[in-house]
């Protein structure tokens, strides 16, 4: 009798029929279909997802998020409906003179979009237009997939290429320093049957170049709605991007993103993402240090009502020395929702004299709800300095005592106190305006907040 | 002046001293695992039915299934058809008393520095000897015995107290639970079983010496510890194996129980063979080893002292049922050349008000790794639960890696748990100012690992203490930087 072998658990499930169905109907309507390399890659991408299926909470990055209820559905491409410049104004952020994209159901409105007056060197175009007009050089930018990164193919990545529409095509050239931001406002309106999206990002940062981006995903209608987001943001030598997300879905929409980041030597990365409404949030950021002395910051804060879901997966590779990181990750949990946050940081063999630092803190409010925090870290190098730390508790009885000694009532000193808690992250957007929508969702999402209106 | 790396590495690359192996003659089982071995094994004990197909059920189980490649350890695929499952030194009878137990055996129990007669009546503890998974003695037996402690071999056990052993046995850790813990099993030969009758403090500490002899053998051992209300007991256990070429698999399960008002404090001093510097030969330590506090205001302790196996891989716990009760974790795990160690613990929080304090320092020299992989888990019930956990790394050279892994969920709202770890290196500075004060190099590293490791030495008793500080000596000679 031989050793007994191991066998291979499927940790994946397979994709019901609908996805084949849609693609082989939708494939060669996507934009720059009838380009042969493109349409391989598509084809080769949804084969792979096929393969792969979508994974099931016992794929270690999936652990606390059971996605295929929601994503393992039939499902349609939306569609464009209409939108008055009324109801996408008042998203807008980065004041007046800034350069603006906007999407409808994933769909470009050029309309309601400005990107005039571009210095030289500097793109801004929907990745549709660059689709048909340049497919080679979308493919070139695709090519290097970083999804393999991190533990085999990427279900929702693969998917994502396999319907690539539409998007963000963002470049700036060496040494280019932007004095207006750049926004990408993403409008998800609900559709009567359940629908999903592909939208992709890149971004690119020459040299010395400095941008300011905006990120702006709202849900302005409820209905079962699936947006599949691919962002890739490359950040140069010596460039600097200041990045703010915003995140405020409708009740029914799933969000799905994955963030890819790389940072050249002596680029300098700020990134604040706020995730306040959406029915399940899964925010999924690969961020690799690839030069020396990098700074980079990562921010963010997420606060699930009702029955929501947020899960946070962050990883940061530090591949080069003399790299700086920060994660500062807040969160709140309330009502029957549930929080989850996965941090790791990677500490590379030569990565010497590394400083990184993650912090994660969690308010529970709520005897339904659940908080779950998984600080990791990997390290192959000596001479470095890591340090991480989690909590999760209720507010702090003294702070509240505090507080009600100077006048406030319970009620008020608890929402103060929960406010005061996200609004610390907040403070971090780079952009006021992003910050101050935030802000009106954050009060309107604290029990009680319509007090602190007056306080603040 | 040596740097601080150099120092470290000296000090890292001294020998095992305690490989050499003893010729004695052994009863051995063919090798190899079928449902006859564990028959075999079974009937070789003298076990009630019920036991042997306890066992089978064990072994069933485990045929279905598959060994477990989460963990951040590599090694190739165990041969389990290649592993001698029992092997038992041979002696015509039980010896009746310490005087009868093979000179041989005793031999090695004095190289190791534990005679075992003399120093047990000097420091008062009372030692089970275990020998490649057989109880080949117990000390103070009868001193033990008035009080109403049962305290002996698990065969013994079986034989004079089976309903005790059949009321508890699997509780904690079920047949079923994990591929090693089933395995165990099925196949476990022998171990400790102590037992502490109500309002009983246990005047000594009680001892269990592990000792793998025989080539090619499995260490499957079983140890069941049960505190009943308002007891306490403070158990040791120590391991040592000899230096061979060949692999050899370790995987024991120890179940804790405590009652109201219980405490058990349960120590490990681990010094298996850890291979050589290239990482050839070593003990691959799979051990299971859980606790649960049934009962209200009861606490149970793990210290632990992770200095030898090639592979170390296991997560004592705590499963805190009773309210008020309390679960604690120190540990040190030192890895060094090609050591691998997957440590850590879980804490299920599921009582009213029950705290939970997780301290793991970890040291890593040569071309080690190491992981910290623990769980701290709120149930919703737990009202007022409350987890402080730290974990910090040391790294020494550049070729090793420290890892840590927590997971925490929490599903009370009232309940608080904090966790922190750091990661950091001994620096020149802190040898440099220690050489200024006339310290020497070796010295100096012993010095600043044990002022890292000081939190989790005060939780180990005396007679341990003074062992585990000589033991991360020798574990890292050879190595800070």
């Amino acid at each position: 009798m031989t050793a007994i072998a191991r066998r291979p658990v499927s940790r994946h499930t397979a994709p019901v029929p609908a996805f084949a169905e849609l693609f082989e109907h939708e494939q060669q309507h996507l934009p720059g279909s009838e380009a042969a390399a493109l349409d391989a890659w598509r084809r080769t991408r949804f084969a792979r997802f096929e393969t792969t299926g979508l994974p099931t909470q016992r794929v270690e990055h999936w652990k606390y998020t059971n996605i295929a209820k929601v994503a393992n559905v039939a499902m349609g491409l939306a569609s464009r409906p209409e939108v008055k410049l009324d109801d996408v104004q008042r998203y807008f952020a980065g004041g007046p003179l800034a350069r603006r994209l906007i999407f409808v159901n994933g769909h470009l409105a050029t309309e309601l979009s400005h990107v005039g007056g571009l210095p030289e060197g500097v793109v801004i175009k929907g990745l549709d237009v660059m689709l048909r007009d340049d497919p080679d050089r979308v493919l070139a930018a695709l090519a290097e997939d970083r999804a393999l990164d991190a533990s085999g193919p990427h279900s929702f990545a693969d998917l994502n290429a396999a319907f690539l529409q539409s998007g963000a095509w963002i470049e700036v050239a060496d040494d280019i320093v932007l004095e207006r931001p750049i926004q990408l406002l993403f409008l998800t309106v609900g559709e009567a049957s359940a629908v999903m999206t592909h939208p992709h990002i890149i971004v690119k940062l020459g040299a010395r170049a400095k941008a300011h981006l905006i990120e702006s995903h709202v849900g302005v209608k409820d209905g079962h709605c699936l947006t599949n987001l691919v962002a890739d943001y490359e950040v140069g030598a010596g460039a600097r991007l200041d990045h703010d997300r915003l995140q405020l879905g409708a009740a029914g929409t799933t969000f799905i993103g994955l963030n890819r980041i790389r940072i050249g030597e002596k680029g300098e990365l700020k990134q604040t993402v706020a995730t306040l409404g959406g029915t399940l949030v899964r925010n999924e950021t690969d961020m690799h240090l690839q030069g020396s002395f990098i700074e980079a910051q990562l921010n963010g804060v997420y606060m699930p009502i009702e029955s929501e879901h947020v899960d946070n997966v962050i990883r940061v590779h530090h591949e080069q020395p003399d790299g700086h990181s920060d994660q500062f990750y807040k969160g709140l949990a309330l009502d029957k929702a549930k929080a989850a946050f996965a941090g790791k940081i990677f500490v590379y063999k030569d990565a010497q004299r590394t400083n990184a630092f993650q912090t994660n803190n969690n308010l529970l409010l709520s005897d339904d709800a659940e908080i779950d925090s998984k600080p990791e870290l990997e390290i192959y190098a000596d001479d470095v300095k890591c340090s991480h730390g989690a909590t999760c508790g209720e507010l702090d009885p003294v702070a509240l005592f505090y507080l009600r000694s100077r006048g406030l009532d319970r009620d008020e000193a608890e929402s103060l106190l929960t406010y005061a808690f996200a609004a610390e992250v907040l403070e971090r957007f780079t952009d006021p305006a992003v910050m101050k929508l935030a802000q009106e969702r954050l009060i309107a999402r604290t029990p009680g907040g319509a007090n602190l209106t007056d306080m603040l | 002046m040596a740097t601080a790396l150099e120092t470290v590495q000296d000090y890292t690359a001294k020998a095992y001293k305690y490989g050499f192996s003893t010729a004695i003659e052994s009863d051995m089982a063919p090798k190899g695992l079928n449902e006859d071995i564990v028959r075999l094994i079974s009937a070789k004990k003298n076990e009630p039915e019920w036991m042997t197909e306890w066992r089978l059920e064990a072994y069933r189980r485990w045929l279905t299934m598959e060994e477990p490649n989460w963990q951040k350890v590599g090694y190739p695929p165990i041969d389990f058809q290649e592993i001698y499952f029992y092997a038992a030194p041979k002696t015509k009878e039980r010896p009746k008393s310490l005087d009868d137990i093979d000179p041989d055996i005793r031999e090695t129990y004095n190289k190791l520095g534990i005679p075992i007669k003399e120093q047990e009546i000097l420091s008062g503890v009372a030692v089970d000897y275990v020998w490649d998974s057989v109880s080949v003695a117990t000390t103070f037996r009868a001193k033990l015995q008035e009080l109403g402690i049962i305290f002996g071999s698990f065969s013994d056990a079986l034989q004079s107290h089976p309903e005790l052993v059949k009321k508890y046995l699997g509780t904690v850790v079920p047949q079923g639970d994990n591929y090693f813990a089933a395995l165990n099993s099925a196949v476990f030969t022998d171990g400790s079983f102590v037992y502490i009758p109500k309002g009983v403090r246990c005047p000594m500490e009680l001892s269990t010496y592990f000792r793998i002899n025989e080539m090619n053998t499995g260490q499957f051992e079983r140890t069941l510890i049960i505190a009943e209300e308002g007891s306490y007991v403070s158990y040791l256990e120590g391991c040592t194996a000899p230096q061979r070429d060949e692999n050899q698999l370790h995987a024991a399960v120890v179940e804790l129980i405590t009652m109201d008002d219980a405490e058990i404090k349960y120590s490990t001093v681990q010094n298996w063979y850890p291979g050589d510097a290239e990482g050839k030969g070593g003990i691959y330590n799979f051990v299971t080893k859980r606790g649960a506090c049934r009962g209200k205001r009861s606490k149970i302790s793990w210290t632990q002292v992770e200095t030898g196996s090639a592979i170390t891989w296991k997560y004592p716990s705590c499963i805190l049922q009773g309210d008020d009760s309390v679960g604690e974790f120190y540990s040190v795990a030192v890895t060094n050349n090609a050591q691998q160690a997957d440590t850590g613990t879980k804490m299920i929080h599921i009582g009213k008000r029950t705290r939970s304090r997780i301290v793991s320092k970890g040291i890593s020299a040569g071309k080690a790794d190491q992981t910290y992989r623990g769980l701290v888990r709120v149930l919703k019930g737990a009202e007022g639960a409350r987890n402080h956990t730290q974990c910090d790394s040391m790294l020494i050279g550049d070729k090793c890696g420290a890892h840590t892994v927590p997971y925490i969920e929490i599903k009370n709202r009232t309940a608080k748990a904090e966790h922190e770890a750091t990661t950091s290196k001994i620096s020149d500075d802190q040898l440099f100012y220690c050489r200024a004060r006339g310290i020497s190099e070796e010295d100096a590293v012993a010095l600043v690992v044990n002022g890292f490791c000081r939190e989790v030495m005060n939780e180990l008793p005396m007679e341990f203490a003074v062992e585990a500080r000589k033991l991360l000596g020798i574990s890292l000679e050879g190595s800070v930087g």
